[in-house]
């Protein structure tokens, strides 16, 4: 047996992409739009989305249907500045050498950057993103990871979401027949199911099941060991919120990546999205200020042991305030960072004025704002604020 | 502002603390001084001695050889490193025998940034000399402590604090009551600033200060956005009050200790059925007490809205 099936078996054709016909097709028309330099086009598109949902594979297609030349670099390329330069740098600034219409360049696998041994390669692709005149794809599996930030708005954001079963079992059909293969339908379905919408997966699953034999029955579904999915933060806040109980709702972080104090900055977020009861949120809260309290200590005291202690009481609390049914809600992603570059132009002039007055006042800022201001205000509401103050006073009024 | 226009000009005007006045005065006589460190409560004149001090040491132009930083506004390792011993290490101008750099609130500072003030307190002794103000002395690391003169000065004796509302009230030709005079004590403590505060803003209500003018100005101890903050969690407008309470940490730089005990005074004199008011201190309280235990800002004051948005429907409930 040579290829693995899912590379044998590949489409090559858009219309033949399962799921996620319509980002392939997103990518196909940012690509034209991109080399024919329309208007509003952005530098780059950036892929998103679970493993095996076929992010790689629509690339290839796309290059192919628009005879472009495919310039790839993926994670297991050293990715330093200067090779990221050398390689893909050289490429989007000389013409094509095959003759080829154009070139598509594509950084694959980016999560899989390294800080340390890909010193300085993000930035050198954001270099790359902003000098070159051909069409950059990048791919990732999450968006949200802090280090893709300066990426997120630069680029067309195309999401590639995991494949339905559906979609799944037809494509399995599709392939044990042309490896002429019979499977019973039970197996397929249970294959597609234990995949979780990644049809690489799915497909790795069956050619090892089908490995020298012809006819497969539902039984043999047993030699598979079950995999484990890579869960998005939004999955990990329902099921926390969702669960049942206080193993439940730590298990619910098992199986993601993201990082425990973003998991809790997220609850902390998304606490009141989840619950707009009041005695549902103080008792959410509660719990979750007493997990604080705990991560403080293994913070201040470098006492990581403590970190248990603090995930439980912040899953378990979300989880167990609920006093009904889970509710679906739609999580939202931690604000404050936002919220504070936001107000920054007023937080400076706000800031401003109550500083002027603290060196007339000998006091700081922030004895100005609750030794002062409340007694200003009154004041100021009688129109009786001191003269040099009262230019002040409107500002704030403003505001 | 009151405060200003009356603040002592010379140690001589300082009405309390008699026995660290005298002792400051003999630092001006003999033109010679040790690093000083002033402890007490807000309002006793912390700051108010050191810049006389200055004045009475260097006269009209005290002020270049005089500095003041607020270590809650400019408390980082940065400032120590550049701001403190860029002033401390040039040479004095005029008569003077040294500059006076005071630190005050000097227990918000970073331990960081107490432990580089250590060798800059040491090695500028010739050129300059340290005045920290703060008000809990605990906070400031032993080091320092043992480098400076210990002052604790203690809050204002109600004689002391009537007979400056006294001359105030006639300089402003402003009338005050006896029983409004009492008032004004008794809700001002031993803190002369916010006596004054409430005193002007008094004046600027009604023409005669009485108890009950003084009693409406004492409930509202707190900047308007943090008395809307807690309406609108007693509301039930949870997300509103969030965003007031970055609004305070933002633009006040308030931390949420500050807002939690801000909160706490506002606390007895809220509209609200007792029982609530109970609650609402047991929920402050604890808030405080987990800040100090090693809570984060946010987090915490997140808690506290939530509860306090629960008290504030089931008063409204129990109400109707």
């Amino acid at each position: 047996m040579s290829l693995p099936w899912a590379e044998r078996f590949k489409p090559k054709t858009l219309q033949e992409i399962a799921g996620n016909y319509a980002a392939a097709e997103q990518l196909l028309n940012w690509i034209k739009a991109r080399i024919e330099g329309r208007g509003a086009v952005k530098r780059a598109a950036l892929l998103s989305g679970p493993p095996g949902t076929g992010k790689t594979l629509s690339v290839g297609i796309v290059a192919r249907a628009l005879d472009l030349e495919l310039i790839e670099m993926n994670a297991s390329d050293f990715r330093t500045e200067e090779l990221v330069n050398k390689m893909a740098g050289g490429a989007t600034l000389q013409a094509s050498l095959f003759g080829r219409s154009g070139k598509l360049v594509f950084f694959d696998e980016l999560d899989g950057i390294s800080g340390r041994e890909d010193r300085g390669g993000l930035g050198a692709i954001l270099g790359i993103l902003k000098e070159t005149r051909y069409p950059v794809v990048l791919a990732v599996n999450d968006p949200w990871d802090p280090r893709f930030r300066p990426l997120r708005d630069i680029c067309e954001m195309i999401q590639f979401r995991r494949i339905r079963r559906p979609s799944v079992e037809v494509q399995l059909k599709r392939i044990a027949r042309l490896a002429n293969v019979t499977v019973d339908d039970a197996l397929i379905k249970r294959v597609a199911e234990r995949a979780g919408g990644d049809l690489r997966a799915a497909i790795n699953d069956l050619q090892m099941l089908a490995e020298g034999q012809r006819i497969l029955r539902d039984g043999d579904v047993g030699l598979l060991a079950g995999r484990v999915q890579e869960k998005g933060i939004f999955d990990v806040m329902r099921d926390v919120f969702s669960a049942e109980g206080c193993l439940e709702a730590k298990l619910a972080l098992e199986g993601s990546s993201v990082d425990s104090e973003m998991v809790l900055q997220w609850i902390n977020e998304n606490i009141p999205n989840q619950y707009t009861d009041p005695e549902e949120r103080a008792e959410a809260y509660d719990w979750f200020s007493k997990a604080d309290i705990f991560m403080g200590r293994v913070k201040r005291r470098q006492m990581w042991d403590l970190m248990g202690y603090a995930m439980e009481l912040a899953t378990g609390g979300a989880a167990l305030a609920r006093r009904g049914p889970y509710r679906f809600t739609r999580y939202n992603f931690p604000r404050r960072i936002g919220m504070l570059s936001q107000s920054k132009e007023l937080r400076g002039r706000k800031r401003e004025v109550l500083k002027a007055i603290g060196r007339e006042a000998h006091a700081s800022v922030k004895k100005v704002a609750t030794e002062y201001l409340p007694y200003m205000e009154i004041m100021a509401e009688k129109g009786k604020l001191p003269k040099g103050i009262l230019s002040w006073a409107e500002d704030n009024k403003e505001t | 502002m009151w405060t200003e226009k009356y603040r002592p000009r010379t140690l001589h005007e300082i009405v309390n603390q008699k026995e660290i006045i005298e002792r400051l005065e003999r630092f001006v006589k003999e033109k010679s001084m040790p690093n000083c460190l002033f402890a007490g409560p807000p309002g006793t004149g912390k700051t108010t001695a050191a810049l006389c001090l200055a004045m009475d040491l260097f006269g009209k132009n005290y002020h270049k050889n005089y500095l003041e930083l607020n270590a809650s506004d400019e408390r980082g390792i940065d400032v120590v490193r550049t701001t403190v011993k860029d002033f401390a290490r040039t040479i004095s101008m005029a008569e003077a025998p040294f500059k006076i750099l005071v630190l005050d609130e000097a227990d918000n500072m970073t331990p960081d940034a107490q432990q580089a003030l250590r060798r800059t307190m040491e090695m500028y002794t010739n050129t300059c000399r340290f005045i920290l103000a703060c008000n809990y002395f605990s906070k400031i690391i032993e080091p320092i402590q043992s480098r400076c003169a210990f002052f604790r000065f203690a809050p204002l004796k109600p004689e002391d604090v009537k007979a400056r509302v006294r001359h105030i009230c006639g300089a402003e030709n402003v009338e005050i009551t006896p029983s409004g005079l009492e008032a004004l004590i008794y809700v001002g403590g031993g803190d002369l600033r916010r006596v004054v505060n409430m005193l002007q803003s008094a004046a600027a209500v009604g023409e005669k200060i009485d108890e009950k003018g003084i009693y409406r100005i004492a409930g509202r101890v707190s900047p308007k956005e943090l008395r809307e903050m807690l309406e609108k969690a007693l509301d039930g407008d949870f997300n509103a009050a969030r965003n007031d309470t970055v609004k305070l940490m933002v633009e006040y730089g308030l931390s949420g200790l500050d807002i939690v005990k801000q909160v706490h005074r506002e606390l007895l004199g809220l509209e609200l059925d007792e029982r609530a008011k109970l609650q609402l201190i047991e929920v402050v309280g604890e808030a405080e007490y987990r800040l100090l235990e090693g809570g984060s800002d946010e987090v915490q004051m997140n808690a506290v809205l939530a509860k306090i948005a629960m008290i504030g429907r089931s008063s409204k409930e129990r109400g109707h």
